[in-house]
């Protein structure tokens, strides 16, 4: 798994790449606690690159999205891989994020 | 997408004859970063099988979780102890066995989601939820010492 951030004004976007697993999730958790503890509420994860996402990494999404919505932000996804969708569909999860089908619409909604 | 290179997995030859199945067995350590190897095993048994790009990503996917499960609940934590994993492809149709040494932990039956609103999504027995959506079987037992784990996928595409 490869993480890679960029920081605008307003915004923040964290691009992945690789697997978000067991394995991987807690520096994927990591990362985004840091920005989020920093301030950083606003987040678009650019997910057109994960190959495969787990439970565990849902996980990270849903209290990413809790801990910036208290703080008055959100997350939104980037083209989210088509393994991104199935992993969120069938966890029934895929309604409680807002998704652009590139960077740019993503970072423009906030 | 699901690049085998550097996977250790030798594959055997189908039979000739389509209705034979095709059986790949594997052991790894319980280690998370190990659970990749089962599912390169699995997606090389779902080619077999005929199974579509996306059938195949959620047979991955829900063996992946029963494996997690084995290791951060079962076992309790990573270590040395052992998964051992069967899969079977026949055409349409994947059976996968995972045995364990763990104490007895039973994932088969079938969670109930509580009702949820987005305000407080649930972050808990994902796994689990995850398991029984995508399999059409899903089976506990104790094989002596051990808990055996089958789960069976029948492509809802397949056609013969």
């Amino acid at each position: 798994m490869e993480i890679d951030v960029k920081e605008y004004k307003r915004v923040s976007v964290i691009a992945v790449s690789g697997r978000i697993d067991s394995a991987t999730s807690s520096e994927f958790e990591n990362e985004l606690n840091n920005l989020t503890e920093s301030g950083r509420v606003n987040l678009v994860l650019d997910l057109s690159a994960v190959e495969f996402i787990s439970s565990a990494g849902l996980r990270v999404l849903v209290t990413t999205r809790k801990a910036v919505k208290s703080a008055g932000g959100d997350v939104v996804l980037a083209k989210p891989s088509t393994q991104v969708n199935e992993t969120l569909e069938i966890a029934g999860l895929d309604v409680l994020f807002e998704k652009f089908p590139n960077r740019e619409e993503a970072v423009a909604s906030f | 997408m699901f690049s085998l290179r550097n996977s250790p997995i030798a594959k055997k030859p189908l039979h000739p004859s389509k209705a034979i199945m095709a059986r790949r067995t594997l052991t790894i350590q319980a280690y998370l970063d190990q659970i990749q190897i089962i599912r390169d095993l699995v997606s090389l048994a779902a080619a077999d099988a005929d199974f579509r790009e996306e059938e195949s990503y959620a047979v991955q996917l829900a063996v992946s979780e029963a494996c997690e499960n084995i290791i951060l609940h079962g076992y309790g934590q990573e270590n040395e102890a052992s998964i051992e994993v069967e899969v079977l492809a026949t055409p349409g149709e994947l059976r996968v066995t995972l045995w364990d040494d763990a104490p007895p932990f039973n994932p088969a039956t079938n969670p109930k989601q509580p009702d949820w609103s987005t305000d407080d999504p649930p972050i808990g027995g994902l796994g689990l939820i995850i398991i029984h959506r995508v399999m059409d079987e899903v089976m506990y037992s104790r094989d002596g010492d051990r808990n055996r784990l089958s789960m069976c996928k029948r492509s809802p595409t397949f056609q013969a």
